[in-house]
């Protein structure tokens, strides 16, 4: 009891940190929340380290502390913590400030449980844990939009929630346990293994917004906050895929998982971009190119266990999209929500501007950013598991991303509509922070991939 | 000294350095741009000096980067890299020094070149497979920020052309590139050379890929329709590195990845590679014949030119005798250096000719030699090497080229009849631009001043000397294309 409660001590810091900040919220010291769940990140994210690399079980096999669970914790919680500092930049002083913060590190702890959950009913713990949360983030600003973005994504995550129940159940009665790790004895039980993955699919698809389980996501986006959309976009996003990670490891092969999933992630990358071609909101815009990123993502999914490759990938293009995507969610929050909003920009604020450069290039896949190094690793893992096929289609959809991210970096250098120019104006100091980390992260760990894991 | 890392990176970092500073006027940052890049052909003559070996490579350099796949840093040259490091850096100082009277944003101008310098250095040096991909791709950025910013008319849909075409075309090598690894478990690039390690089909698979991407950056019809539009839409000093240094990145690549690594594969595609140089050899001296567009004109002279270099590459292969497949890649080898320092020379002096006048086209003007005799005569020595006049840089090379073909598929020498349409088109554009009636518009024309005869006289002064006496760099070349295995 006491080793496996010792192995968990981020997540538990976590929990215990995110009621202290409802107890602040409560006194209204948003600023008191912000800085406990700031500190509280923090220390989880140095507790993660002396665990990082174990490889075992606790509580019975439900939870795992693998390289998955440890390098989630390593990602989300200092995303989480950037996250945090984008929302302050936007909402500082609004009603409900500190329950936004609090709300944020309770979906943040739901997503570790999807990254490590060993098992069925952590599973749809972590599920329903990051729905709940997510819904009340997106309709923060209460007015129409928000409210009917939230109830989409409430009703999506309902109806998809329960099929996900549904189908485990199937699962469960054909392995006799809720253990993923048990799964394998469905092997001659190709119908029940079916059952279940389509379940799985369709629960974990809606949470990463795989199409065609997406259709909530560019309004969720678009209706929250800026900075929560982006929040959602990564965090949640990731933590579905991981969860993937730890339910389709243990697979038998042959029900054809790795084939239904390939044609997915066809399926996703090319509508993700080919829609994000045609927005001209770039809220939106962003939206769309984030489905076709977990597109990206699912190649290393295909590959769990046939290349050594596949886990290294997920972990890295994980670490880089948290770096890439919050970078260019937190210039847009200075630009504004729409591509005429980014006419001039790089000439107006010449750093953010090739900072933004840089993030949109590396959400591109051109070297030497960090994107770059985590689709090396996931398209060698899909042609080294024998998908081919799908490398070929990732990478076609490589320069359908360059023309969907160049329709922002083109404008930017543009001359700006009033002609203004001159040095560069003070940007808000979180912001400044979030855009200097996600670049430094960037730009730095595609030069120096070698202290990742592999 | 690791001179070859600090050759490479020295160009970046005075880019750093630049952005670093506070007094970023043009003056400040084309200095400062000028001494790195004569900084850095500084050391490349001493790299130069160290010597290359036969039979590998030379200089190495080398250290972990992701070990995890066993991916490294590591940096070397032979007698193939070695010539085009040489040609790099002299470029990239002349543009430099040309690019001085730039003053619209000069400072994020500077950052660009040092940018694509570093990159172009990378790209020859890498002995690491992901190491050349990382390389290869920073240089077309580069290029694509160079076209958009500051280059001419129609430069903002020239500059996506280029991108989008050209990561099109290097994203199948990266395919090749993991089918590389996956066969050896290594990025290392000596490792593919010495032991290629793919066979049968996936070998042929990973060579179709590759020539793709090669037949895209050489360009090779018919995926050579980027090359026009970025051309005319660059700025002069994109113009020239794109011809002199970006084109040779697809020979480079075509001799380093398809011949050296899938060489079997190669040899079995001779005939189709032999055709396509042939196609583009003919059709780039006929295109060029039907622009009125200087730019265009000497744009479309490249592909003619490239077209050669394909056509000794797969003579090379196709050939049984040793002698024979030396002299073709010698022959090859020294094309790429000819082509860059004639074109290289053309497209300054177009863009000199259009800094006076803002046109390109032939019709425009007339009796120009009068007026202007030192642009003048040096178009026309650049002309005439570019038409194969012996006794200048293109004769030696293709020369070699054309002899091996002879002696290896007599019928691919009907790409000889190209070399009669190019001296046919430059005779012509000779005639309309600075021959004939005097065109009264541009009797205040002024002559070369100070820094552009500086830019210009050295790339004549190479023109002559590898044209009248080819040896010193023939040898060089030769010290590794006679000892290469394939």
């Amino acid at each position: 009891m006491g080793r496996d409660l010792s192995f968990l001590l981020p997540e538990l810091l976590l929990a215990s940190v995110a009621f202290l900040m409802i107890v602040a919220e409560m006194a209204r010291a948003a600023r008191l929340v912000l800085v406990i769940g700031l500190a509280g990140l923090a220390a989880a994210t140095l507790l993660t380290l002396p665990v990082l690399h174990a490889d075992t079980t606790v509580f019975s096999g439900t939870y795992r502390i693998d390289l998955i669970s440890g390098w989630a914790k390593l990602i989300l919680l200092p995303g989480t913590a950037l996250a945090l500092l984008m929302v302050r930049a936007e909402i500082a002083g609004q009603d409900r400030e500190g329950s936004v913060y609090a709300l944020i590190c309770l979906v943040t702890l739901g997503a570790l449980m999807l990254a490590g959950g060993g098992d069925m009913m952590l599973l749809v713990l972590g599920v329903v844990l990051t729905g709940l949360g997510s819904f009340a983030l997106v309709a923060f600003p209460r007015d129409d939009a928000a409210t009917e973005a939230a109830m989409k994504y409430l009703v999506f995550g309902a109806v998809t929630g329960s099929v996900m129940i549904y189908g485990l159940t199937f699962w469960f009665g054909g392995a006799g346990s809720t253990l993923f790790s048990a799964l394998a004895v469905l092997a001659d039980k190709p119908l029940i293994s079916i059952a279940g993955l389509v379940a799985v699919i369709i629960g974990l698809g809606y949470k990463a917004a795989l199409v065609p389980f997406h259709f909530w996501a560019p309004d969720a986006y678009d209706g929250a906050p800026v900075s929560v959309a982006a929040y959602l976009s990564v965090i949640t996003k990731l933590a579905a895929i991981l969860a993937f990670a730890q339910v389709l490891r243990d697979m038998p092969d042959d029900s054809n998982w790795r084939l239904v999933i390939a044609l997915i992630a066809a399926v996703t990358m090319t509508y993700g971009y080919l829609t994000a071609l045609v927005q001209t909101n770039l809220v939106r815009l962003i939206a769309y190119s984030s489905i076709a990123q977990s597109g990206y993502f699912l190649l290393g999914i295909v590959a769990l266990g046939a290349s050594s490759l596949a886990v290294p990938g997920l972990i890295v293009l994980g670490a880089a999209y948290v770096a890439m995507n919050l970078g260019a969610f937190a210039v847009i929050m200075i630009a504004g929500r729409t591509l005429d909003d980014m006419r001039g920009f790089g000439r107006l604020r010449p750093i953010t501007g090739v900072a933004m450069v840089i993030f949109l290039l590396s959400l591109t896949g051109i070297p030497p950013l960090f994107g770059f190094v985590g689709k090396v690793y996931l398209f060698t893992a899909a042609v080294e598991s024998g998908y081919l096929w799908l490398a070929v289609i990732g990478i076609l959809n490589s320069v359908l991303a360059l023309g969907v991210y160049l329709r922002i970096v083109v404008p930017m250098y543009r001359p700006a509509p009033d002609g203004e120019t001159g040095p560069e104006k003070s940007l808000h100091p979180a912001l400044a922070v979030v855009i200097g980390v996600a670049a430094i992260v960037t730009l730095g760990m595609g030069l120096l991939a070698g202290f990742l894991p592999g | 000294m690791p001179l070859l890392t600090l050759t490479t990176f020295l160009p970046i970092l005075g880019g750093l350095a630049l952005m670093a500073l506070p007094d970023r006027s043009a003056r400040v940052a084309h200095g400062l741009s000028i001494a790195v890049t004569g900084l850095v052909f500084l050391l490349t003559l001493v790299i130069w000096s160290r010597g290359i070996v036969p039979g590998g490579f030379a200089q190495i350099e080398e250290t972990a980067w992701i070990p995890a796949i066993g991916a490294a840093y590591r940096l070397g040259l032979d007698g193939l890299s070695l010539p085009l490091v040489l040609l790099t850096s002299l470029l990239f100082f002349l543009s430099a020094i040309y690019s001085a009277r730039i003053s619209d944003r000069a400072p994020s101008y500077v950052v660009l070149m040092l940018m694509l310098e570093t990159a172009s250095l990378g790209t020859f040096m890498a002995l690491d497979g992901l190491l050349f991909y990382v390389f290869f791709e920073v240089s077309l950025v580069g290029m694509y920020f160079m076209i958009a910013g500051w280059g001419y008319e129609d430069r903002q849909r020239a500059a996506l052309m280029f991108f989008l075409y050209t990561l099109l075309g290097s994203l199948p090598l990266l395919l090749a590139i993991i089918g590389l690894y996956l066969g050896s478990g290594t990025f290392d690039m000596r490792v593919w050379i010495d032991m290629p390690p793919l066979s049968g089909l996936a070998a042929m698979l990973a060579l179709t890929a590759m020539l793709f991407t090669f037949a895209v950056k050489i360009p090779a019809f018919p995926v050579h329709t980027w090359l026009p539009a970025a051309h005319v839409q660059a700025p002069t000093a994109g113009s020239v590195i794109l011809a002199g240094v970006m084109l040779k990145f697809g020979t480079y690549g075509l001799v380093r990845f398809a011949l050296q690594m899938t060489p079997e594969a190669f040899a079995q595609a001779g005939q189709v590679i032999l055709a396509v140089g042939v196609v583009s050899a003919l059709y780039g001296a006929f295109a060029a014949l039907a622009q009125t567009d200087l730019k265009k004109m000497v744009a479309y002279t490249s592909i003619n030119h490239m077209g050669y270099v394909v056509i000794g590459v797969a003579v090379a292969a196709m050939s049984m005798d040793p002698r024979i497949r030396t002299i073709a890649l010698d022959g090859a080898t020294l094309q790429l250096i000819s082509h860059g320092l004639v074109t290289g020379a053309l497209f300054f002096l177009l863009g000199m000719l259009q800094d006076r006048a803002h046109t390109r086209d032939m019709g425009e003007f007339g009796g120009l030699l009068g007026r202007v005799p030192w642009l003048g005569w040096a178009f026309i020595l650049s002309a005439f090497a570019s038409l194969g006049l012996p006794g200048l840089a293109h004769f030696p090379a293709e020369f070699q080229v054309f002899l091996a073909t002879l002696n290896t598929a007599p019928w691919a020498i009907i790409a000889i009849l190209a070399i009669v349409v190019t001296a046919g088109l430059y005779l012509r554009a000779i005639a309309a631009v600075f021959l004939g009636v005097k065109n009264e518009k541009w009797t205040d024309m002024p002559d070369l001043d100070r820094r552009e005869k500086l830019v210009i006289v050295p790339l004549l002064i190479l023109t002559i000397l590898v044209g009248v006496s080819p040896g010193w760099l023939i040898d060089m070349i030769h010290t590794t294309m006679a000892s290469l295995s394939f």
